[in-house]
């Protein structure tokens, strides 16, 4: 019996102190009750003043007890569960677990046969559905592109319609209306078995986006008011830009986009108590000489870093950013940009870190990136995991039995621990000059192309049901037939 | 007859040291020829051993405990050979040279050799270059392995190669080298006649220089 001993289980990692934390709280708390944001949303203003909002025109403000009731009601413990019922591809969302995953929306991809960038078309999207099925340090989906050969109102939908059966891990799924929303739901709900079953166990999560600075929009809102109706796990995700759209401090810029995260959440947890909600989402830098949204600065992980701990102070899960990079190909930068931001995230705990295979700033999805950040996301977790301290671990005894100028290679305690004490990677090369030459040379770029194209040749994903397959292909029908003449 | 060769073989991948020994007991008390329990199951074995370790797909933990079970089947088979007056592969003779106390790596090599199917002669670490030349004299090795792992030690193996050749015995045997800090490259340079980059790649050289790869 061991008396007032602390046991540190993973890396210790804390940026704001409880105090400043408590500071930035109040200031979110004072945007609200005195800035307000803009909402365009008839149906959200009514909801929101009939709850105790302040609504002058289009601008709403809100008491505090209004947010910190809605703060009360989001669950910081739940599950989205994996659609075929697989435990591994479950995601738990508690303190002190990080989860990863692409994002959505890149206009192009970088072509798996030429690496060369062009748009993104229909048939990439169940290629990037089975990379993130089969990369073991991928836990969520989505696309990391937008359709541009179907419809222009239907990308969302054909999206995750080709998803959606190329994987069982859980699908973040971003749409461009209610009506996207509808159908995509529909499919989901079939699989689970319905919608009960589905409240039960949701098999993904919703996706919104406001903007920045301090606005509603009526589709971001209009998404939101669906999904808590069919009680679906919501992420609503500012993209704010310091010194664009946000102030240009990083404080500055935690504050005003939770103000326009709490919004959403004060909104869902009226519509519908103990929804699980996501505050978000891209915090970063505005470069002051290219003018993008920079997605390898470091004031990216810096600002979700600290996002994440107000989220996480405030009892909320976040919806974290990670493994992107800004440069245009596959190089140096990627790699550095890319996997610092890992580390970062996942240190921090933020609960789903997305845009993992995000390049050009957030314009080019790349499954590359994705799969050389999936041993970057490994390298991390091994960091994270920390070190294990009891009698067994400091191997006293062993030491003793080995004695001066012996080996470990035999022990029984060796053969027990080498398993799970080191990590082993799939990319990175450590053997010697010799085998290193003999095996072609080959670069990190290589190996990782060689990669994913063996697990798209090779990875079968479990299949969906039949009766899913026959809401696919309902919930498409009817989408072509309403904007067939659009 | 095929089915206990081939459990005997995966007995050995699986690094279950009690299972051969009785699996290799069974095959004699079956009256099987040692020599061909011998090829067809244990070297078999250990030579899928050798390939997995190569493709990663088996470490150097595992690797060691199927060596410890092809040695528990050779313990029981040994006696066999010797009766039957079957001689092994060849014969290695194998020392960390001098100066160096590193011998794991030197170790590791003669565990995989031996699977391979050869006899070693261990002269173990910090060994002069007499002591090679004496071992040489008395043991008729068709190899001879040396190893280092210090950049300051490596240089004893083109001294000990030197002697050797001062000693009339260089054209007698074939001469492997390896260590962390030998490549192919220095092992042309001292006059060496090929280098293993590991265990698994040194007991494949030794089988090249023996001809039976």
């Amino acid at each position: 019996m061991r008396t007032n001993y602390v046991i540190n289980s993973g890396v210790r990692f804390q940026l704001l102190s409880q105090d400043q934390l408590q500071e930035m709280f109040d200031g979110v708390l004072h945007v609200l009750e005195y800035t307000g944001l803009d909402v365009y949303h008839d149906e959200a203003r009514e909801i929101l003043k009939e709850a105790g909002a302040w609504v002058d025109g289009l601008r709403v403000r809100l008491p505090s007890y209004m947010v910190k009731d809605a703060l009360a009601k989001a669950p910081r413990s739940f599950t989205i569960w994996a659609r075929d019922g697989n435990p591994k591809h479950n995601i738990h969302i508690s303190p002190g677990r990080a989860h990863f995953g692409p994002g959505p929306t890149c206009p192009n991809f970088i072509d798996i046969e030429t690496m060369e960038r062009r748009l993104y078309v229909k048939s990439d999207v169940p290629a990037v559905a089975k990379m993130c099925d089969a990369l073991p340090n991928i836990d969520f989906v989505e696309s990391l592109g937008t359709v541009n050969d179907v419809h222009h109102e239907l990308g969302a939908l054909y999206e995750f319609a080709g998803m959606f059966p190329n994987t069982s891990k859980p699908i973040v799924a971003w749409s461009y209306d209610r009506f996207d929303s509808a159908g995509i739901h529909e499919i989901a709900v079939a699989e689970a078995g319905g919608q009960e079953a589905f409240e039960l166990r949701p098999n993904y999560v919703h996706y919104c986006e406001p903007l920045s600075p301090l606005v509603s929009t009526f589709e971001a809102l209009d998404k939101l008011i669906f999904a808590a109706r069919h009680r679906v796990p919501l992420i609503f995700t500012p993209c704010p830009i310091s010194g664009g759209t946000a102030p240009i401090t990083s404080a500055g810029i935690v504050i005003q986009g939770a103000a326009e995260s709490w919004m959403g959440l004060t909104l869902a947890q009226i519509i519908q108590p103990g929804l699980p909600y996501f505050m978000g989402g891209v915090f970063s830098a505005m470069d002051m000489s290219s003018m993008i949204l920079a997605y390898g600065a470091p004031e990216l992980p810096l600002n979700m870093a600290a996002l994440t701990e107000l989220a996480h102070f405030a009892g909320l899960p976040l919806w974290q950013t990670g493994g992107c990079t800004d440069s245009k190909c596959f190089d140096e930068q990627a790699i550095i940009e890319g996997s610092m931001s890992v580390l970062f995230s996942a240190l921090t705990g933020g609960d789903l870190c997305h845009d993992v295979g995000y390049t050009e700033s957030g314009m080019t999805g790349s499954v590359f990136q994705l799969c050389a950040m999936d041993e970057a996301i490994g390298y991390a977790r091994r960091i994270t995991r920390g070190i294990e301290v009891n009698e067994d671990t400091l191997a006293v005894p062993v030491i003793h039995n080995v004695g001066p100028n012996g080996h470990y290679l035999r022990e029984e305690h060796t053969r027990r621990y080498y398993k799970n004490e080191f990590w082993y990677p799939k990319l990175c090369d450590r053997r010697n000059y010799e085998e290193w030459d003999m095996m072609g040379k080959t670069s990190f770029k290589e190996r990782t192309a060689a990669r994913v194209r063996d697990i798209l040749a090779t990875h079968q994903p479990s299949p969906i049901k039949p009766e899913t397959e026959k809401a696919i292909e309902k919930a498409l029908a009817e989408a072509e037939e309403r904007v067939k003449d659009h | 007859m095929s089915r206990l060769y081939e459990r005997i073989s995966t007995a050995i991948m699986e690094g279950d040291a009690d299972k051969t020994a009785k699996l290799v007991q069974r095959g004699i008390d079956q009256e099987l020829a040692a020599k061909e329990i011998l090829d067809n199951a244990m070297v078999v074995g250990m030579g899928e051993v050798g390939v997995r370790f190569k493709a990663g797909d088996m470490f150097v933990p595992e690797v060691l405990m199927s060596a410890d079970s092809m040695q528990a089947g050779l313990e029981v088979l040994r006696p066999h050979l010797v009766a039957s007056g079957v001689k092994l592969i060849g014969k290695i003779l194998m020392g960390t040279v001098k100066g160096d106390l590193h011998d794991i790596g030197k170790n590791l090599v003669n565990m995989m050799c031996e699977g391979a199917g050869f006899e070693i002669v261990d002269i173990g670490f910090n060994v002069d270059p007499e002591k090679f030349i004496e071992a040489i004299k008395e043991h008729q090795p068709d190899v001879v392995g040396m190893s280092a792992m210090l950049t300051t030690t490596m240089r004893a193996m083109a001294q000990t190669i030197k002697a050797i050749e001062e000693a009339g015995l260089r054209d007698q045997v074939k001469i492997m080298v390896g260590g962390a800090p030998v490549d192919a490259a220095f092992a042309e340079r001292i006059g060496a006649d090929g280098y293993g980059s590991n265990a698994p790649a040194g007991s494949d050289l030794a089988k090249k220089f023996v001809g039976a790869a």
